[in-house]
């Protein structure tokens, strides 16, 4: 793998690393940062396993799997910084919080990437699991308390 | 009306988890072959839908401007070039390593 393939592979990804970023820390700045140092960290880490992975730059398919590959890679890094840096900015997070967003925010940070992959990336169970390094039950457990939260605020007294 | 309702309530309780992906293949078949049977069934299903497009409504979706984007994919390349060493392959590949490494300093 060259360099340059490998940033033709992440760079349309920026916009959705960007946005599970937010997810964790609603702050334009503190999220691109996000971005950025689990990219550095992705980088470091896997190193070995990142440059030795073959790529032809003319089979679609071949690039769509491992640009998802790279995206997992990537998403495993920021959920762990990212977890880490919102529970040191708890307080700072209170007023950080988009309007309209406030219960979303309202979730504990691992409970809100859970939600973010499953729901907004579509992310089956067992990628999830697999991204986040936690078992299968874990993801379930978390999707079911993120819903029950959610939507006790939107339709009270519905069921999760 | 041989149905029970228990069997309706034990179904209704895998909708969510069905439109999750996390039921198992032999409860997905099951699951899959309850709904087609019983027709009615369905509506529960679609209330659920919409109770989950609710919910990912309350979930940000941030949108990076153009500026932004921009900025954020030069530090992605900074990053990839300053962080990642790739081996050269013969010496016009490492001449090409120099240059890209130069360009991006």
């Amino acid at each position: 793998m060259k360099r340059n393939d490998l940033f033709q592979l992440v760079a349309p990804l920026s916009e959705q690393l960007y946005r599970f970023a937010y997810t964790l820390i609603p702050d334009d700045l503190q999220a691109e940062q996000l971005v950025i140092d689990s990219l550095n960290a992705y980088l470091i880490k896997e190193q070995k396993q990142i440059i030795k992975l073959e790529f032809d730059p003319k089979n679609k398919r071949e690039a769509q799997k491992l640009r998802r590959f790279y995206f997992k890679g990537l998403l495993k890094y920021l959920s762990d910084i990212g977890i880490r840096r919102s529970g040191q900015l708890t307080d700072q997070l209170k007023d950080m919080r988009p309007p309209g967003h406030a219960e979303f925010y309202g979730l504990e940070a691992r409970v809100r990437i859970v939600m973010g992959l499953r729901y907004d990336a579509r992310f089956s169970v067992e990628e999830i699991a697999e991204i986040l390094a936690i078992p299968r039950y874990e993801v379930i457990e978390k999707l079911h308390n993120g819903r029950f939260l959610l939507l006790d605020n939107l339709l009270p007294g519905a069921t999760p | 009306m041989i149905e029970s309702v228990p069997m309706h309530k034990a179904f209704e309780k895998k909708i969510i988890p069905y439109l999750d992906g996390a039921l198992s293949k032999e409860d997905l078949a099951e699951f899959e072959a309850f709904v087609r049977t019983h027709p009615e069934f369905n509506a529960k299903v679609k209330a659920r839908q919409e109770e989950l497009q609710l919910l990912t409504g309350k979930i940000p979706a941030a949108v990076l401007s153009p500026a932004s984007r921009e900025a954020l994919e030069n530090e992605m390349r900074t990053s990839i070039f300053n962080l990642l060493r790739e081996e050269p392959e013969g010496l016009f590949d490492g001449l090409r390593i120099r240059w890209e490494e130069f360009r991006n300093r």
